[in-house]
């Protein structure tokens, strides 16, 4: 029987309870670069096989609804990661965790109850993002290694009380950014940090899909309880909508690129298509504003697939294009106009004339259609592997956390503040962090 | 050489007519609110169609779209044309050393390693350089020489995939690539009518480009859907009918991919034991409770001759129900096993 009280204003809390780095992207290329190449190490199947017999990490997991399954499903595939314990709100989870795992799973819908366990070496939190500050907090007090779902929190206020919860309690934090261990996207920006496109000067950010983002709801559902539950991400009180649960990955992403978070943001969303009591926008468009003038732009529809998922980089001397699959860089046209003294063809001019004519050419405004060149990464693991294998190897102590609780806050602070800014229509400032400093940045 | 239409036409024609006859009698003679809803979707390089009934169409698209997602996660975990693939991180790593993998890959890889010893190797999934050879990867059909093929049986062959309890996989023999095209699709569709059943659907079908179906309860007023197998001529006329009820039917042909070199046609099932596409199989369907299974073991039947197909179902799947045509068009035999439905001797010399 689910004890639940989603009508009442305590909503979020019904949800959540029931019974390296970033700190790098003020580090200098080299050392990012070390960082890298060390996780890419580690990960490597040779290195594995070379290692002697892996440490045992059992997790317990916070969160078993989709997103929380398919990273187990991929903890799995890690070698000596188990599950030893979930905790879930909602019933059915129970079995399809069973399942997963491939055997009976301790379960409990008291996240507390989950952190009294005494056979847990590591926390998987992917809860919905109303409840990530009380899950994380209460994680990082048991001083466990906890991998978070993004975004890192749903207000500014529980970004910053989840960074001192973190930084306080020293526990290693590695935020669900799996881009960040994608080897296209590690390599493309790094060769964008490099200036083989220049300065980077923008990014244009799509995530546009064809679909309603509804879960389907078991019927009878006469209170809506479990349409709220299971559609969390549909309502304002317990969603950051499509610009945090989309976007806070490319805004992220931006971030890296730009080596900052960004300072502010304007924003708009609407609901054009899906008018069935959601009361987030089922479309959203965002322009975030980095210092010296840079931007990102993001935008989300859910009625038109064609663009798909783009994370594009633009700069003075040419364009990135980083997908969930893979990375292609294009290089501007030469635009070289230095100036060429005593030419042949010059005296020639001056002797003949030039010849008068048509004036206009579209030639130049034309866009650039060559193929470009595609960025061949160290590997082609799935990106969610990548990441929550690194977390492992961090966990075992073989190096840092390169998607930590800073990249997490960076990343989240924007969304929290974009998701006023697009009801409001109003250009709003973006904190950073309270005591940064302390933690060590 | 040339291609002849990528087809899965045979089954195509029957799936029109259970579509006309449930839409024109069964949903009219319905007591209840409900109604048939037909969804597509492209994916495993093919399209598969969701027939479900439900009270409104908003409901219909939410469980189709949850039908839909798990079929794409089943193809992102079997693709062995995405690199990203859990199969594509399996043959890149598993000739090195050992690879940890999740449940699900290790039921769907024990699942493979079961028929394959069942049936003494006529179905096996580590035909992926192979069928590579011999052109089927990338619909560029060739003839492979006998020295490549000789090479090729280093890399080919189910003994030399090793699973373990701890959940790892490993090639004893490097380069060995896995194909799960012979049982792919239906461990799609067995996913994805465990979705169906987590949502109290009582009656839908699921059909995974026609070659694999599952029948999930029965349309309102009927003991179950129809399934139409059409015959080897060049009228396709009905072979058989069929009516299934919470059970699955796979059907192989050489239709679906083949080419063809100084007249003879060269069907993309491979013999794994001879290294070469099978001959004398014309079409085969295959009931079976579980999709995966009736998947795999279409292939084992088209694969092995009739006579050892029905020793390998009496020891393996004594409650399946198949339909086996050889020979060629013009002179076919049908051999049944279990097929309790009529079949058009029109077609076929029984």
């Amino acid at each position: 029987m689910l004890n639940l009280s989603l009508d009442k204003p305590g909503r979020r809390n019904a949800l959540c309870s029931l019974n390296s780095s970033c700190s790098n992207e003020m580090m200098n290329r080299r050392d990012f670069l070390q960082s890298v190449s060390a996780a890419a190490l580690a990960s490597t199947t040779i290195a594995r096989a070379a290692a002697p017999a892996v440490k045992p990490v059992r997790l317990g997991v916070i969160g078993a609804g989709s997103r929380g399954q398919e990273n187990i499903r991929q903890f799995l595939r890690v070698p000596g990661v188990s599950v030893a314990a979930i905790c879930d709100i909602y019933p059915p989870r129970y079995e399809q965790m069973n399942r997963l795992v491939g055997k009976e799973v301790p379960h409990t819908a008291d996240h507390k109850e989950l952190l009294a366990r005494n056979d847990i070496d590591a926390v998987l939190i992917a809860s919905p993002v109303a409840c990530h500050a009380e899950h994380v907090i209460a994680a990082a007090k048991t001083g466990r290694p906890i991998y978070g779902e993004k975004a890192l929190g749903f207000t500014v206020e529980d970004n910053q009380n989840i960074l001192d919860a973190v930084t306080s309690n020293k526990v290693l934090f590695q935020i669900g950014h799996e881009y960040r261990y994608a080897s296209w996207a590690q390599e493309a920006i790094r060769r964008v940090h490099a200036g083989e496109i220049g300065t980077p000067t923008h990014a244009y950010a799509y995530w546009h899909r064809n679909g309603d983002w509804r879960r389907s709801v078991p019927s009878p559902d006469p209170d809506g309880k479990l349409e709220h539950l299971i559609n969390w991400r549909l309502y304002r009180e317990s969603s950051g909508g499509l610009g945090t649960e989309l976007g806070s990955h490319h805004i992220d992403m931006a971030n890296w690129v730009f080596g900052e978070q960004p300072e502010s943001v304007i924003g708009t969303n609407s609901i054009c298509r899906y008018h069935d009591g959601r009361t987030v926008g089922d479309n959203v468009q965002t322009v975030f504003s980095y210092s010296q003038g840079r931007r990102l732009v993001f935008s989300s529809i859910t009625d038109n697939a064609k663009v798909g998922c783009e994370f594009w980089i633009y700069g003075t001397g040419g364009s990135v294009q980083i997908t969930i699959e893979d990375a292609t860089i294009y290089y501007e046209k030469n635009s070289s106009n230095t100036p060429t003294a005593d030419q042949t063809v010059s005296k020639t001019v001056v002797e003949r004339g030039v010849v008068t004519g048509a004036s206009y050419s579209t030639k130049g405004e034309m866009p650039y259609r060559g193929p470009g060149e595609k960025i061949v990464g160290a590997h082609s693991e799935d990106p969610t592997l990548a990441a929550v294998r690194s977390f492992i190897e961090a966990v075992r102590g073989e190096h840092s956390i390169f998607a930590d609780v800073h990249c997490g806050f960076r990343a989240a602070v924007a969304c929290s503040v974009a998701h006023d800014a697009v009801f409001a229509e109003n250009k709003m400032l973006i904190p950073k962090a309270v005591q940064l400093t302390a933690a060590g940045v | 050489m040339r291609w002849r239409g990528s087809s899965k036409r045979w089954l195509a024609v029957g799936w029109l007519a259970i579509t006309l006859a449930l839409t024109s009698t069964a949903v009219a003679a319905a007591p209840s609110r409900l109604r048939l809803f037909t969804t597509t979707h492209s994916a495993m390089g093919t399209e598969f169609t969701l027939y479900l009934y439900s009270v409104d169409s908003e409901a219909a698209a939410a469980v189709s779209e949850e039908v839909f997602d798990e079929v794409d996660r089943i193809e992102q975990l079997l693709s062995n044309y995405r690199e990203s693939s859990e199969l594509s991180r399996i043959n890149q790593n598993a000739g090195a050393g050992p690879v940890t993998t999740d449940p699900e890959m290790m039921d769907f890889l024990q699942q493979s390693e079961y028929w394959s010893r069942a049936s003494n190797g006529a179905f096996d999934i580590t035909v992926g350089r192979l069928m590579k050879a011999w052109g089927f990867f990338r619909h560029e059909g060739r003839i492979p020489t006998d020295a490549e093929l000789g090479d090729l049986r280093a890399v080919t062959g189910w003994e030399k995939v090793k699973l373990d309890s701890a959940r790892t996989v490993q090639f004893t023999s490097p380069g060995i690539e896995l194909d799960p095209g012979g049982i792919g699709k239906g461990f799609a569709v067995d996913a994805a009518v465990r979705i169906l059943r987590a949502d109290h659907i009582a009656a839908a079908m699921l059909s995974a480009g026609s070659s694999t179906v599952y029948a999930l309860g029965a349309p309102p007023h009927k003991t179950g859907w129809r399934i139409v197998v059409p015959g080897p001529l060049p009228s396709k006329n009905t072979l058989s009918v069929i009516t299934l009820r919470d059970t699955s039917l796979s059907s192989a042909d050489c239709s679906q991919k083949n080419f063809t070199v100084a007249g003879h046609l060269y069907c993309h099932i491979m013999d794994p034991r001879t290294m070469r596409p099978v001959e004398g199989r014309i079409q085969v369907s295959v009931v079976a409770p579980s999709a995966t299974a009736s998947d795999a073991l279409s292939n084992v039947v088209f694969v092995e001759t009739p006579e050892q197909s029905v020793a390998t179902l009496k020891a393996f799947a004594p409650n399946a129900h198949v339909l086996i045509v050889s020979g060629d068009a013009e002179a076919a035999r049908c051999s049944t096993f279990h097929w309790t439905s009529p079949v058009d001797a029109t077609h076929c010399a029984r």
